[in-house]
């Protein structure tokens, strides 16, 4: 096994549930979460969550991923805005076509498989961004 | 009383992939005749993408019904998943989804087996729960990425969706259980034994002796707990492992055609396994009116088949579009070859 297992089970609600922390100092949102504000260095925090729909601000494809993702190629990372919070962070885009990519298109937070540890290690899982399914009415 | 009726649905979800591939291309790469997809009324099936499994699909449908039920997750006591393609052999998908919902960790969280009727169980396990007075609200999930030898006739069927429910008492329900009712036996229709990647069947063994018979035998017994018969129902909802079994048992059963094809999806979906029967009834919620009965009869292989008679209340109107429908779901969809879909399941062997 490569992989920590106590890492991914520690950051298992930033990947689940987008959890983060804002500082009660200077207000900014820490995405991933951390026990002292990266921008004024506050540990006055607050925990919240960043479940909510985004807008895609930039991407990149990977072609060559690393052990444990290539079955997931090509991997779309992408920077988007959440539309509530104004947060930006760093995500993947799934159920998509490279052709389908569109700045600005708006996006919604779904689990998905991230990567695996060979056959027999664990599998993680994480929050990606796909487009927002159209409804009927 | 029945300690059913003191229990309902108060939110139900649903969720399917985006990918569908069109039985001519099973036609294609294992040489099979043309007239073999029409026999079984099935055009596409629904294929989970690679980053897909039981657990993430789980979750869309579970989110979804939670949007409808409108609840605090953390007053949920019991998480209940059935499936038979769990991600691991060992280690629960429902704490998974528990933990991702943030259900944990005041609840009961279990992964279920019985076929395609696990979550039946689960459903009538969440009525005890609920009507016993030990759980304020539980959460039954069928969702299965379903496995079939490639080119074996299951191969046609065999598809990925999943479908949720929350249980909690009938005064909050959008439809009410009204009576259910349960048949097993020990029949080897359908199996899968340890480390064997694909399930085996027992041919024309699985239609009379198996689907039929149990089906029947629970709806039967359904009728005679409550005094109820066809014309008491508007919809008629039945495992679906092909098109054309629902059509024929309810045919037996005494429904109309009319009463099934609004809770039939297998003709664009496949057969979704733990998802078969219970995302026809996610379906028919989605556009049901207050007063209107549903019977729901989910079967699965080993076998069972569990009968439920559930009365719509007036408060599913002000939920329905309270998440996406199922026809949101159906009219997303991208067609792929067996190529990708070989890729998708994970297929294609790899060292
Ligand atoms: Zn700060």
């Amino acid at each position: 096994m490569k992989y920590s297992i106590a890492r991914y089970w520690r950051e298992r609600h930033s990947h689940y549930r987008l959890k983060a922390v804002r500082c009660l100092d200077c207000n900014r949102v820490n995405y991933p979460p951390s026990t002292i504000c990266r921008y004024c260095g506050s540990k006055n925090l607050e925990e919240i969550e960043l479940f909510e729909q985004a807008r895609l601000l930039t991407w990149s494809v990977i072609h060559a991923a690393t052990e444990g993702f290539e079955d997931y190629k090509p991997i779309i990372i992408a920077i988007v805005e959440l539309v509530d919070s104004k947060v930006k962070i760093l995500t993947q885009l799934t159920d998509i076509d490279l052709d389908e990519i569109k700045p600005g298109m708006l996006l919604e937070p779904v689990l998905r498989r991230v990567s695996e540890d060979d056959a027999t290690g664990i599998i993680q899982y994480a929050i990606k961004y796909r487009p927002v399914l159209k409804r009927g009415d | 009383m029945k300690p059913e009726e003191n229990t309902g649905i108060v939110g139900w979800g649903a969720y399917i992939p985006r990918y569908r591939l069109p039985l001519k291309e099973i036609v294609r790469i294992w040489g099979f005749s043309e007239e073999t997809p029409k026999g079984l009324n099935t055009i596409e099936k629904a294929v989970a993408g690679r980053d897909e499994d039981a657990i993430t699909m789980g979750w869309e449908a579970a989110l979804n019904a939670l949007k409808r039920a409108g609840i605090d997750p953390k007053l949920i006591g019991g998480v209940w998943f059935g499936t038979e393609s769990k991600p691991y052999a060992v280690k629960p998908s429902a704490t998974v989804i528990a933990e991702a919902l943030g259900i944990t960790p005041d609840t009961m969280a279990t992964d279920l087996e019985f076929a395609c009727r696990a979550a039946s169980e689960s459903l009538r396990l969440s009525i005890a729960a609920v009507a016993s007075g030990m759980v304020k609200y539980g959460l039954v999930i069928g969702s299965d990425t379903a496995q079939a030898n490639p080119g074996d006739i299951l191969e046609f069927t065999a598809s990925s969706a999943a479908a949720a429910f929350i249980v909690g008492l009938s005064k909050e329900a959008v439809a009410v259980f009204e009576a259910s009712y349960t048949y097993v036996t020990d029949t080897p229709d359908f199996w899968r034994r340890a480390y064997i990647p694909y399930p085996l069947h027992g041919e024309a063994f699985t239609g009379q002796p198996a689907y039929f018979h149990h089906i029947e035998s629970a709806v039967r017994g359904l009728f005679k707990k409550t005094g109820l018969k066809p014309d008491d129902f508007d919809y008629a909802i039945f495992h679906q492992p092909n098109g054309t079994f629902p059509l024929r048992v309810a045919k037996r059963l005494g429904f109309p055609k009319e009463k099934v094809l609004p809770g039939l999806l297998t003709p664009y979906i496949g057969n979704s396994y733990n998802a078969s029967a219970l995302i026809g009834l996610a379906k028919v919620l989605d556009e049901a009116k207050p007063g209107q009965r549903i019977l729901l009869a989910p079967f699965g292989s080993g076998a069972g088949s569990d009968a439920y008679s559930i009365v719509v209340t007036e408060k599913v109107l002000e939920r329905q579009a309270k998440a996406p429908r199922v026809v949101d779901y159906l009219n997303r969809k991208k067609i792929i070859d067996y190529a990708l879909y070989a890729k998708y399941r994970n297929i294609i062997k790899k060292i």
